[in-house]
């Protein structure tokens, strides 16, 4: 057993002083999380801002024109275009200069007088859905809103019959960033981890100096072992540097036990780095596991996590697939700690299955990682 | 001259295509990351999952909490009378939404009294708390607002007098995509991070594969000059680019029926001038790495901040206005702009030639500063 130690950590300290020789790539591990941090965490909003919306007010009345400050009193709508015919819409449309039209046509304010339902028509640029669906809600609301207040300005109303007290928890103020930060940090590690992994026994094989560590009495797992432990500090050191910053630029809380933090995010580096190890063990070529690497962390990490886009909304058979993908549990119980404070008896599954995955992933490259050449 | 040229390119792609995996890689992995994008990208958010806390168990809060859950943007998942039990919920994630009707509201309501409702979101996911809180704030204010029309004209019909209320009604019309899927959006963006993954990290890995085993040393003793060697790494390349945007708007079309209504030399010669740019980026990537884990290190470094910077997963409109002006500075920006608006807009040359002049001078910029770093490096 002490053998076994000490082979490991010669295979460790043999792959630092690899990775330290390379000081770029350290530069890269540590230097990449904070660029991604401050990119992610201002550019990814699905707030609406400013949306560009173009203006055609051919009632030109104070009616008219109070629908059209309720529109552009908050700041998801501004008007950059006055239009002289609603067709100007499709050409602003396709270049990309406006997302959104108003048109309001004359007689407006006269409906409104005699008491008639006064239309105003709302045009959207559907390309962008998800967009195009927030910017209708919100509208909708604002002309609603411009209702109830002219009910109660006729005194039909004193107060509303119901009224709806609504509350976010955990992030009251309903920020982007509280969301994906959690996402980010098991992007960063999935995509450090497992490309480094990846690169890092293929090199040997390249190299040919796989042959040379044959020769000696190291074992296949404590090669793998001694190879990992290098990067998962370096793993952790990245998910000290993301939550430091994260806490300070966004006020990402940590309000659930540190232990659980650490503890999930070294489950979660073993699972992709297991996931690196057993790619570079299958192909052996840096480009090969380079581009294996990509295809099933990067986009399985993005897009079958929960990190942006709800799980809930996919069709089943990907719904199956995201099972198996740890960064889904990871994000899970990472935005469960910060976030909601949550504790062990609430996330023990994600533990569980972090676990389960680590193990048989380490399990499946321990056995197909053979001593012999080919 | 031309035979050099040739010779680099079929040495290019027999090393290339010498591992069968790389094919597959090369070819196979776009279409699975079009297929799981275009499938998984949905940004709709409904069936959120609702607990209803009925403290009252009247009529009306019975029908009120009825009428919110009828449509599809609310999905019942337990009602109770227990509010400590609601939160434990949301605080699990198993409910995102508590609904809460206090005792007594319905005999409020029924005396014409005032009642409150309160709505208690999970804020982890603001997007879908956004929603939720239009959607049910929109339920009860209409709820309200029938309420107080049908009191009101209780009363005028008791007086025998008729007064009618004036309603503003906001009418939608939906261009280009009626029923705001967000697939037929993703897809056409798309194909601006694949071109980057299929052809910025495999040159950058090829050149830096090269220098790495020292056979570019080998290539260097040989006539071929720089300029040369260059082409002939980057164009197989290229044309598997075009390839894979050929594959792409094929399956974008049977699988998600992303409607054509542009046409196809607007998406071939944007596809050219942005390759260019793509080809360049790897070039670059290499000429500043020593070492292939270097290379995909640095074009992730490139690639990742391009992908968020080009308004591929969330509009340039809603980023902070810091951020937008780098948005200018992102060739991927104006290739996906233009894929996006001619595929669904039919926008042409008319409509984009900004974007295609600012694709045009990224690419010939990218393919000027990795050339002469290039040739730089190897004398």
């Amino acid at each position: 057993m002490r053998a076994f130690f000490r082979r490991v950590a010669a295979m460790a300290i043999k792959e630092t002083t690899h990775i330290s020789r390379d000081k770029q790539v350290i530069y890269m591990a540590l230097g990449m999380p904070v660029v991604l941090l401050l990119l992610f965490g201002y550019a990814i909003s699905f707030d609406l801002d400013l949306l560009p919306m173009g203006l055609l007010d051919r009632d030109n009345t104070p009616e008219s024109r109070s629908l059209i400050q309720a529109m552009t009193a908050s700041d998801a709508f501004e008007i950059t275009k006055h239009l002289d015919d609603p067709n100007q819409l499709h050409e602003y449309f396709k270049n990309g200069e406006l997302k959104t039209g108003l048109i309001i046509e004359p007689g407006y304010s006269k409906s409104l007088k005699r008491n008639e339902t006064a239309t105003a028509q709302l045009v959207l640029d559907g390309t962008d859905g998800t967009t195009a669906g927030i910017a209708l809600g919100y509208a909708a609301g604002v002309a609603q809103a411009q209702n109830l207040r002219n009910m109660e300005k006729l005194g039909l109303m004193a107060e509303l019959p119901i009224q709806a007290r609504v509350r976010a928890l955990y992030n009251p103020s309903m920020d982007s960033s509280k969301f994906i930060v959690p996402g980010l940090i098991a992007m960063i590690l999935a995509i450090m981890a497992t490309l480094l992994t990846a690169i890092t026994v293929a090199r040997e094989w390249e190299l040919g100096s796989m042959e040379q560590l044959f020769s000696t009495p190291v074992g296949r797992l404590e090669i793998l072992l001694g190879k990992l432990i290098p990067y998962i500090v370096i793993g952790i050191v990245q998910v000290l540097l993301v939550i430091t910053i994260g806490s300070i630029l966004f006020d990402i809380p940590v309000k659930g036990p540190l232990y659980l933090l650490f503890g999930t995010s070294f489950l979660f580096l073993a699972c992709t780095m297991g996931q690196g190890l057993f790619i570079s063990v299958l192909t052996k070529a840096q480009m090969v596991s380079t581009q294996a690497a990509m295809i099933s962390t990067l986009v399985p990490t993005i897009l079958l996590s929960g990190f942006m886009f709800p799980i809930e909304n996919m069709p089943w058979p990907l719904q199956a697939l995201s099972y198996i993908v740890p960064a889904r549990y990871f994000i899970d119980s990472l935005r469960g700690i910060l976030l909601k404070g949550n504790g062990f008896s609430v996330l023990w599954p994600d533990i569980l299955a972090l676990g389960i995955i680590s193990l048989v992933i380490l399990a499946a490259s321990t056995a197909r990682f053979k001593r012999r050449l080919d | 001259m031309l035979h050099a040229l040739l010779a680099v390119m079929v040495k290019e792609l027999r090393q290339a295509f010498r591992d069968k995996r790389t094919v597959f890689m090369m070819l196979g992995a776009p279409v699975i990351q079009l297929v799981i994008l275009g499938y998984a990208v949905n940004l709709d958010v409904d069936q959120i999952p609702t607990v209803v806390v009925d403290q009252d168990k009247s009529v009306q809060s019975r029908s009120l909490s009825q009428g919110l859950l009828a449509g599809s943007t609310f999905k019942l998942m337990t009602q109770t009378q227990d509010v400590a039990w609601a939160m434990k919920m949301l605080d699990d994630g198993l409910a995102a939404v508590a609904v809460i009707f206090p005792p007594g509201i319905g005999r409020d309501m029924a005396n014409g009294r005032p009642v409150q409702v309160q709505v208690i979101l999970d804020g982890t996911d603001p997007t879908r708390a956004k929603i939720a809180a239009n959607s049910a704030t929109q339920y009860f204010n209409n709820e309200a607002m029938g309420l107080a029309l049908s009191r009101l004209q209780l009363e005028q019909s008791r007086r025998g007098i008729n007064i009618h209320f004036a309603q503003i009604r906001l009418e939608p019309r939906t261009y280009y995509n009626p029923t705001l899927s967000s697939s037929i959006y993703m897809v056409p963006g798309v194909l601006g991070m694949l071109l980057v993954v299929v052809t910025s990290i495999v040159t950058a890995m090829g050149i830096a594969r090269e220098r790495e085993s020292g056979t570019m040393e080998q290539i260097l003793v040989t006539p071929i000059r720089p300029s040369i060697l260059l082409a002939g790494k980057t164009l197989p390349f290229a044309l598997l680019g075009l390839l894979t945007v050929a594959a792409v708007l094929l399956f974008g079309s049977i699988l998600f029926q992303v409607p054509m209504r542009g046409s196809l030399l607007v998406i071939f010669s944007a596809s050219l001038l942005y390759l260019m740019t793509t080809l360049g980026a790897g070039v670059l990537v290499a000429a500043i790495t020593s070492s292939q884990q270097q290379a995909v290190l640095g074009t992730m470094f490139f690639v990742t901040p391009a992908i968020l910077l080009s308004g591929f997963m969330t509009p340039i409109e809603n980023m902070p206005h810091w951020i937008r002006p780098l948005t200018l500075l992102n060739p991927m920006r104006y290739f996906i702009e233009i894929m996006r608006a001619n595929q669904l807009k039919g926008a042409g040359f008319s409509e984009l030639y900004v974007q295609f002049l600012a694709l045009f001078g990224f690419g010939v910029l990218f393919l000027f500063i990795s050339a002469s770093l290039f040739k730089k490096q190897l004398s």
